[in-house]
């Protein structure tokens, strides 16, 4: 191995190597540091990828360091700094304590990475798999709360289907194709004269359509989200859903368009972009409806994937968009729900009692609507351009028209946030913020803006990375 | 005319500036009021200065737009062609000169009856104006659309806030009706955008380019279709006019001033600028539909209004009568008609307003908007009760005063081919005529069913409504200045069209 190579294995020695330093300082000096030293990891991580050095590939073991591991490593590693400064007053409430919290996050975050610089198949679904295994432990950690305990029993059943599946999916490719190289392996089992390669691809749609929770493997979704301490959630619904979406767009990338899939991903982008839509017009807990929201813009997604390669832009522009407004969205949740509760009655008026968190939810939900000047309309317009350029019409027209129903939703949290007077018998929520959770949901509303504004700079990384 | 000054990007965005620095001091009330109206009358100066100077301006042959004579022009989201395209011509200058108007008038309306969160009124009085000056400038179809969405956000809440009764659902209902077309609109616009990158390889939301687009005839009723129904909610058109008297109603003044004086004037202009340019095929073909719309809504509103017991509603639904007029004018789009539908859209955004502001000051007295509870005002406050009168007949159309020259001019000009639309609109102003007399009649005239003690009305009411009075008669009188302003815009607009 040569110094090249170990310079580009640094994220996961970075990682590996944090995580272990976590348990480690954690048993023999308790206290809160674990956490910071887990962002200042997750931080490590992230800083490597904006400034590492040139491309390098490892072919032995299936991973390269491509500017698109670069793009969604970064991503990956910011939404972590955030979600680990977003729990330190949220875990010290609910009285989650110990080492265990952010070593496991980090060991989420190094399935992400791997995941994110995957050449082979196998890589892919390591990291797919290593980066849930940590979420089954994260969403259960909440031992004060049955609610999480069952959610992470829930995530672990369906995920192990899942896994299955997808488990399954890269045999019937390996066994069509005789290789487990991503770009020739998708490309033969995409083509369609392949049965048992475009079988499998299949299988492993359906295993990550799990992931990002695409209806009809949307059902952990509601109860997990609910279930989960909310800076989990967090974490769960931004860099576990971009993992998702760039191991799709990894998937795909290899050929022109999405091919024999394309009639699969056409029907989970209808179905999730429906019930996505329908179902969160009826939620009474905020964490429910954002739930069924993510199924619906994950619908949006996977119209963008439909319209082949000219989508992938639009993909991965959303899913750094979805990053911010959903790390914003939980953090201000996280910082008005302070009883851990999330039904909306509960936040009545909020707006004025607490402005920043309030205005920051706002700015989300509105962002999510797709209004501008947000980075959700920005994602909504690229997305249904590259649809409309691919000739996705009825699929669009769909699309626009449930995005107009979840309109209504979205409209009903800034509702309640400020045109319902608080209940007078209700104490006024919450204490004061600390610095780190107002840095955490100032920096996730500024880029909710600047991206909605300016969003060329991103848009011209993404162009490298996809290139 | 290019004086180094972006004077377009400041009309858009003092605003905005100026309502956001308001949360800096809004703990201080007083000052917040002062400031506010401050950065509104500099906006004002600035349009007024700019219609002062339009005469020399327009002679000037400074852009590469015919009619246009301010342009500003930067590179936005190069990838897309989307570029930050602002333009002024005749006819945008009238309406921002009205935006600045009647924002205004919004803000003083509002010094006494808003009490609590004055800070976030003026805010969003504010920024609402800079959206709508967004609107009425924009030339770049993406630009359009994000100031098209973002004005309606500090409407939502300032219905949601401060409005009455079901405030929280009128708010919400207007906000889905809205977005709802604007959503389908998104997609013509990139539909149309894609359209012309296929032709001539070059991919540009500018109107200007964007206009010479060959749209073939089936794809173009579609997307001209969605342009009409995002345009048509905001005008609104019957049937798509539910959500306006319920919005009127329940708002706060300030909020009906602005959303009967200029929200519903960007769905006649989005026409204007965009849909009958853009597919002038389709808006052709889909005229005899918009005609028979706008004459059911003139005929229907004017029914409705008759049966209103609420002063504010009544004057809601005069609004959707008097905007099917300008439908109708644009329907026909022949110059006369045209110019008379811009001009209306002016004189309805005056005087609506001023009765709106009328309805809102005896509300703030009484208690009630009952048509009911009120008579014999004449006697007991005349200044009010005199600007009411006026008003009225201005709204019911009173030769001499403003509307009637609108009114006029769109029948005028529909009148060659369009008899039995013409002649069903004229009913259309007899009606107002019948509801007016009426309502004048309980409120003004008649014995008083309730003994109200009444204060007449204040320096700050009497002065705004005088200015207003003033426009109302000038523009009745003498509308020469605004019609030559309209005249090279509604040339160039109708040239290629019958």
């Amino acid at each position: 191995m040569t110094t090249a190579d170990l310079w580009s294995l640094m994220p996961l020695l970075i990682l590996a190597a944090g995580a272990l330093l976590v348990l480690l300082l954690g048993a023999l000096v308790p206290g809160r540091y674990p956490s910071v030293i887990a962002a200042v990891t997750a931080a490590g991580v992230a800083c490597w990828m904006v400034m590492a050095p040139p491309l390098a590939s490892l072919p032995g073991l299936g991973i390269a360091l491509t500017p698109f591991a670069r793009l969604f490593s970064a991503l990956f590693g910011l939404t972590a700094v955030g979600a680990l400064l977003l729990s330190l007053r949220y875990n010290d409430r609910q009285g989650i304590v110990g080492e265990e919290y952010p070593a496991t996050l980090l060991f989420s975050l190094f399935g992400m990475v791997a995941l994110s610089m995957a050449t082979n198949l196998l890589v892919l679904f390591l990291g797919l798999e290593s980066l849930t295994f940590g979420f089954y432990f994260l969403v259960a950690c909440d031992r004060s709360r049955a609610a999480s305990a069952e959610a992470g029993l829930k995530y672990l059943l369906s995920g192990a289907v899942a896994a299955a599946f997808t488990a399954f999916g890269l045999a019937l490719i390996y066994a069509g194709t005789g290789t487990l190289l991503i770009a020739p392996a998708m490309q033969a089992a995409l083509s369609s004269a392949n049965p048992t390669a475009a079988a499998g691809a299949g299988l492993l749609l359906l295993g990550v359509a799990f992931k990002v929770s695409l209806v009809p493997a949307h059902l952990w979704t509601p109860d997990v989200y609910q279930g989960a301490p909310t800076p989990v959630t967090a974490f769960l619904a931004t860099a576990s859903k971009g993992a998702a979406l760039a191991a799709l767009l990894l998937l795909f990338s290899g050929s022109a368009g999405s091919g024999s899939l394309h009639g699969p991903l056409w029907c989970l982008s209808l179905f999730s972009m429906l019930l996505g839509n329908l179902a969160a017009l009826r939620q009474a807990g905020l964490k429910r409806l954002i739930a069924y929201s993510s199924i619906a813009q994950m619908g949006y997604v996977a119209l963008a994937l439909t319209s082949g390669s000219g989508g992938h832009g639009a993909v991965a522009f959303y899913a750094v968009a979805y990053s911010a407004m959903n790390l914003a969205a939980f953090g201000a949740l996280a910082a008005l729900a302070d009883q851990g509760g999330d039904r909306l009655e509960e936040l009545r008026g909020v707006g004025y009692q607490r402005p920043f968190p309030a205005a920051i939810l706002a700015l989300s939900m509105f962002s999510l609507a797709g209004i501008p000047p947000t980075a959700g309309f920005m994602g909504k317009f690229l997305i249904f351009a590259a649809a409309l350029k691919g000739g996705e019409i009825a699929l669009s027209v769909i699309g626009i028209l449930t995005a107009a129903v979840s309109a209504y939703y979205y409209l009903r949290v800034v509702t309640t946030l400020y045109l319902r007077p608080a209940e007078p018998s209700s104490p006024a929520p919450g204490d004061g913020m600390t610095a780190a959770e107002y840095g955490v949901l100032g920096c996730a509303g500024l880029l909710i803006i600047v991206l909605g504004i300016f969003p060329s700079p991103l848009l011209e990384l993404i162009d490298a990375a996809l290139r | 005319m290019n004086s180094g000054l972006p004077i377009l990007s400041i009309l858009i965005f003092l605003p905005l500036l100026g309502g956001l620095c308001l949360f800096a001091f809004r703990q201080q009330e007083a000052w917040v009021r002062r400031f506010a109206l401050g950065v509104g009358l500099v906006e004002l100066l600035l349009a007024g200065w700019l219609t002062w100077q339009a005469g020399t301006l327009a002679n000037l042959p400074t852009t590469d737009l015919p009619g246009f004579f301010l342009l500003e022009d930067l590179p936005w989201i190069d990838r897309f062609g989307i570029r930050y395209l602002v333009g002024m011509d005749g006819i945008s200058l009238l309406m921002v000169l009205l935006t600045a108007f009647v924002t205004v008038v919004g803000m003083v309306v509002s010094w006494q009856a808003v009490r609590t969160r004055v800070a976030l009124h003026y805010a969003l009085l504010l920024i609402m104006a800079s959206g709508i000056m967004g609107v009425f400038l924009s030339l770049d179809l993406f630009l359009f659309y994000l100031f098209w969405e973002v004005m309606l956000i500090p409407m939502f809440f300032l219905i949601g806030i401060w409005g009455h009764g079901r405030n929280v659902y009128s708010a919400v209902k207007f906000f889905l009706y809205t977005l709802a077309g604007s959503l389908l609109m998104l997609l013509a616009v990139i539909g149309i955008y894609l359209l012309h990158g296929a032709q001539s390889g070059i991919y540009t939301f500018s109107l200007p380019a964007l206009i010479g687009t060959r749209v073939d005839t089936g794809a173009g009723l579609w997307l001209y279709g969605a342009f009409l129904f995002a345009f048509a909610i905001k005008f609104p058109l019957f049937p798509l006019h539910t959500w306006l008297p319920d919005a009127h109603t329940d708002a706060p003044t300030a909020g009906s001033v602005v959303l009967a004086g200029l929200l519903l004037k960007t769905g006649a202009y989005g026409l204007v600028r965009f849909g009958y340019p853009l597919f002038p095929e389709a808006a052709r073909t889909l005229a005899p539909l918009l005609m028979v719309l706008a004459v059911t809504g003139i005929l229907y509103a004017s029914w409705i209004a008759f049966a209103q017991t609420d002063m504010k509603r009544l004057v809601a639904y005069s609004s959707v009568g008097h905007m099917g007029f300008v439908a109708l004018g644009i329907a026909s789009w022949t110059p006369v008609a045209l110019s008379g539908a811009l001009m209306q859209m002016v004189n309805h955004g005056v005087t609506t307003a001023a009765l709106f502001a009328l309805v809102g000051m005896l509300d703030e007295r009484s208690g009630t908007r009952e048509i009911g509870a009120f008579g014999g005002l004449w006697g007991k406050v005349p200044v009010l009760s005199f600007f009411f009168l006026l008003f009225a007949m201005a709204s019911a159309g009173l030769p001499g005063l403003n509307n009637f020259v609108g009114e006029f001019l769109i029948l005028t000009g529909s009148f060659r081919g369009h008899h039995l639309a013409v002649a069903l609109a004229f009913l259309g102003i007899v009606l107002p005529l019948v509801y007016t007399v009426r309502l004048l009649q309980e409120v003004l005239f008649q014995n008083e069913s309730r003994p109200l003690t009444l204060p007449d009305l204040s320096l700050r009411e009497g002065s705004v409504l005088t200015v207003m009075a003033l426009i109302d008669l000038y523009l009745g009188l003498h509308p020469k200045p605004l019609l030559d302003l309209l005249k090279v815009p509604v040339a160039l607009l109708t040239g290629g069209t019958p």
